[in-house]
């Protein structure tokens, strides 16, 4: 299979870390994969490409605006490659009616100058195959395809029995495991849920210990949100500083992971808006190659369909600081559920996986 | 055949007037042009739509900057045209080698803005049409004049403003200081107190754009201040496109210019034509062969170059004469530059 990716890739940020498994995945499985575009030095593990012939399927990966080519590259590739070789996967819900939850939204004109209905003809101008990353699309004319995955080549560390695998990570010092708690991701729209987590976590943290979160904008709301008049790009540093928590800048996609690993929980959150689609993201799959335990913030239905029922060990039962204190109490029951979620997710949400579904996206609008 | 341009919408300026002309006559053809956006409260009389799916065809209409809509808009477009559909007007001369023209006016600046440009046409569409009446220097080149006349829109002079001016510029300080200030004010200067009031109306005559060098070369907004002001010439503000010929007609003589680059490549503007829609006397900044080609032979009686002072007097000296001459020449225009006949030239080439 020729799969074009047509997104915009960014070392620091969105779907670059999923788009680099895909890349290895095409080359271990005998597809050819490139991202459309001219070279970009500082990704060297990625494949560009302005060659348009041959290509089974483009794929336009969409989450902004940015993430269709500049011109004259967006001609080309429009009147090269047929529609019916073309599919969106829309990562952001923006093929929606106009959703607004707690803070979030799909649309907001003032963030980006695009209104609803841009989106929409500009999605279907592009495709008759919509996709996007959930089990259970709002619109009978979009697909399912989850489009991140799991890959168990990336897991950093492996182990064939949960004892073993509790045992060592009971062991871990400081030196190797300095945080308690560590969060990777911006500030965008998960304020109310972070500072839930943290004030759970807070009455245990001296057990637990240090938590961190690593991103942008978590140690003061940014001007631009204030400018903007956004609300959901909000924090609290005096709440943050009287609990300890370690404020990091964002990261490096090649990053993430070994720094989930520095801690003994990573939790996972997904933004309102997803949330209410059943939308899963890069993190939610990138959290379990981690030699962290993944503590999931996510709603109990959502993690039994995706991870598969383990996972339901992983959800914390209301009280968070509980739930920390006794995984650390009794580490073996929660690592027997990251095992076996794994298992499942290698089963269920491999890449390999993933190109078979598109495969057979493909085949179905050949 | 529904038409819809893509280009920068701007009430004073002559491409938006042109467009609104198509608007008015393709109806009664059964056409309908509009304008890709969503409508302008100041723009009331204009056809915008964003309901792409009413048309068969797009054109993109490109000035001095390759005016772009935003990235979304940009893909619905391309996916909804196929390359066929599209047609690219090169309006200022973009679409040629790198001109420049006595060190003065230019297309572009260096060559490799000149490839992208070329790079940006040549990928969104086969075809390139010129407003020009020279022949094409490319196979994929089609020369269509664009603009058109329309003798229902001359202004009658019962109907016309009280004449204030004896002369008028009507018309943006965008390179054309070298012929104002090199020839036309120097030859009028010493019969100054023989002239009534002169005005010149757009921008940048006193001063240049407040935007600074982001708006363009300095020397496309060059002027002289000293001059403008011993000579008593009143500077007034860009007037709507609607505004234009009535404005003109407050004036017994406009004088016209145009551009440098696009005299040279034989580009019509609207100004060509609605400058013979006002109850005046143009005297036109044309060399005499261009002006018969346009104009009829007449118009080689309304040429300025090389006798600015002379005909400027005798023009305000003999009205009637020159109104003999400016009847001829909107017979002329009407029976070969109709707006019916650039209607069925668009839709022609649309369809080949």
């Amino acid at each position: 299979m020729k799969l074009l990716l047509v997104t915009s890739v960014d070392a620091w940020t969105r779907s670059v870390a999923t788009i680099h498994h895909y890349a290895a995945t095409a080359r271990a499985n005998g597809h050819d994969l490139a991202v459309y575009g001219e070279p970009k030095p500082e990704l060297p593990g990625l494949p560009f490409t302005t060659e348009l012939s041959g290509v089974d399927m483009a794929l336009f990966v969409m989450q902004v605006p940015g993430d269709l080519p500049d011109m004259p590259y967006l001609a080309r590739l429009i009147d090269t490659v047929s529609r019916k070789k073309r599919a969106v996967v829309d990562l952001w819900g923006r093929y929606n009616d106009t959703i607004r939850l707690e803070h979030d939204f799909n649309h907001l004109e003032k963030l980006d100058g695009h209104l609803g209905w841009e989106w929409e003809e500009a999605f279907r101008a592009i495709s008759g195959t919509l996709l996007q990353p959930t089990l259970s699309p709002l619109r009978a004319d979009v697909g399912s395809f989850l489009f991140h995955g799991y890959d168990a080549g990336s897991v950093v560390r492996s182990w064939d029995n949960a004892a073993a695998a509790a045992s060592a990570w009971r062991a871990s010092g400081t030196d190797e495991r300095p945080y308690g708690v560590m969060y990777v991701g911006s500030n965008w729209q998960r304020w109310s849920q972070v500072r839930a987590f943290l004030e759970g976590y807070a009455v245990r943290r001296e057990k637990v210990g240090q938590a961190c979160l690593t991103g942008w904008d978590w140690g003061e709301r940014p001007n631009w949100a204030i400018d903007k008049g956004l609300a959901g790009i909000d924090t609290d540093p005096g709440f943050l500083e009287d609990i300890g928590v370690a404020i990091g800048q964002g990261v490096r996609f090649d990053e993430i992971v070994p720094l989930l690993s520095k801690a003994r929980f990573a939790p996972v959150f997904h933004r309102p808006l997803f949330r209410h689609l059943g939308f899963v993201t890069n993190r939610s799959f990138e959290t379990f190659h981690a030699d962290s335990l993944p503590v999931l913030m996510l709603p109990r239905d959502f993690v039994e369909a995706v991870y598969g029922p383990a996972a339901l060990a992983l959800v914390p039962d209301g009280d968070i600081g509980a739930h920390l204190s006794d995984t650390l109490d009794r580490p073996e029951r929660a690592w027997d559920a990251l095992l076996q979620t794994r298992a499942h997710l290698a089963r269920q949400h491999s890449y390999a996986r993933r190109f078979q579904e598109l495969a057979a996206i493909a085949d179905g609008q050949a | 055949m529904n038409i819809l341009f893509v280009m920068k919408h701007r009430g004073n300026a002559g491409n938006t007037h042109a467009v609104a002309d198509y608007m008015r006559v393709g109806e009664r053809y059964g056409h309908r042009i509009a304008m890709y956006g969503e409508k302008l409260p100041w723009l009331p009389e204009l056809d915008f739509s964003t309901d792409i799916d009413a048309f068969d065809k797009v054109v993109y209409l490109f000035e001095s900057e390759l005016y772009r809509v935003n990235k979304l808009q940009e893909v619905a477009l391309l996916g909804r045209f196929a390359r066929a559909d599209r047609l690219i007007f090169d309006m200022d001369g973009m679409y040629n080698p790198l001109i420049h023209l006595d060190n003065y006016d230019r297309n572009h600046s260096h060559q490799w803005e000149r490839d992208q440009w070329i790079e940006f046409y040549d990928t969104l569409a086969d075809k390139v049409m010129k407003p020009t009446i020279a022949a094409p220097t490319a196979p994929n080149v089609v020369p269509l004049v664009f603009y058109g006349y329309d003798p229902s829109l001359e202004m009658a002079s019962k109907d016309a403003p009280e004449k204030v001016y004896d002369i008028l510029h009507v018309g943006h300080n965008w390179w054309r200081w070298k012929e104002i200030g090199g020839e036309v004010l120097p030859a009028l200067e010493p019969v100054r107190e023989r002239i009534g009031e002169i005005g010149f109306i757009g921008l940048w005559w006193d001063k240049p754009p407040v935007e600074g060098p982001e708006a363009g070369p300095w020397q496309a907004f060059a002027s002289d201040p000293a001059v403008v002001d011993r000579m008593r010439i009143k500077i007034t503000d860009a007037v709507m496109y609607n505004e234009v010929v009535r404005t003109m007609s407050s004036a017994r003589i406009n004088i016209f210019t145009q551009r440098p680059v696009l005299h040279h490549l034989r580009h019509l503007t609207l100004k060509y034509f609605e400058i013979f829609y006002a109850d005046t006397i143009p005297l036109l900044m044309l060399d005499a062969d261009h002006a018969a080609a346009v104009y009829g032979p007449a118009a080689r009686e309304l040429v300025l170059p090389g006798r600015v002072q002379a005909k400027v007097l005798d023009a305000l000296e003999r009205p009637e004469h020159y109104r003999g001459v400016v009847e001829d020449v909107r017979r002329h225009l009407a029976a070969h530059h109709s707006y019916e006949r650039r209607i069925e030239e668009l839709v022609a080439a649309m369809r080949h």
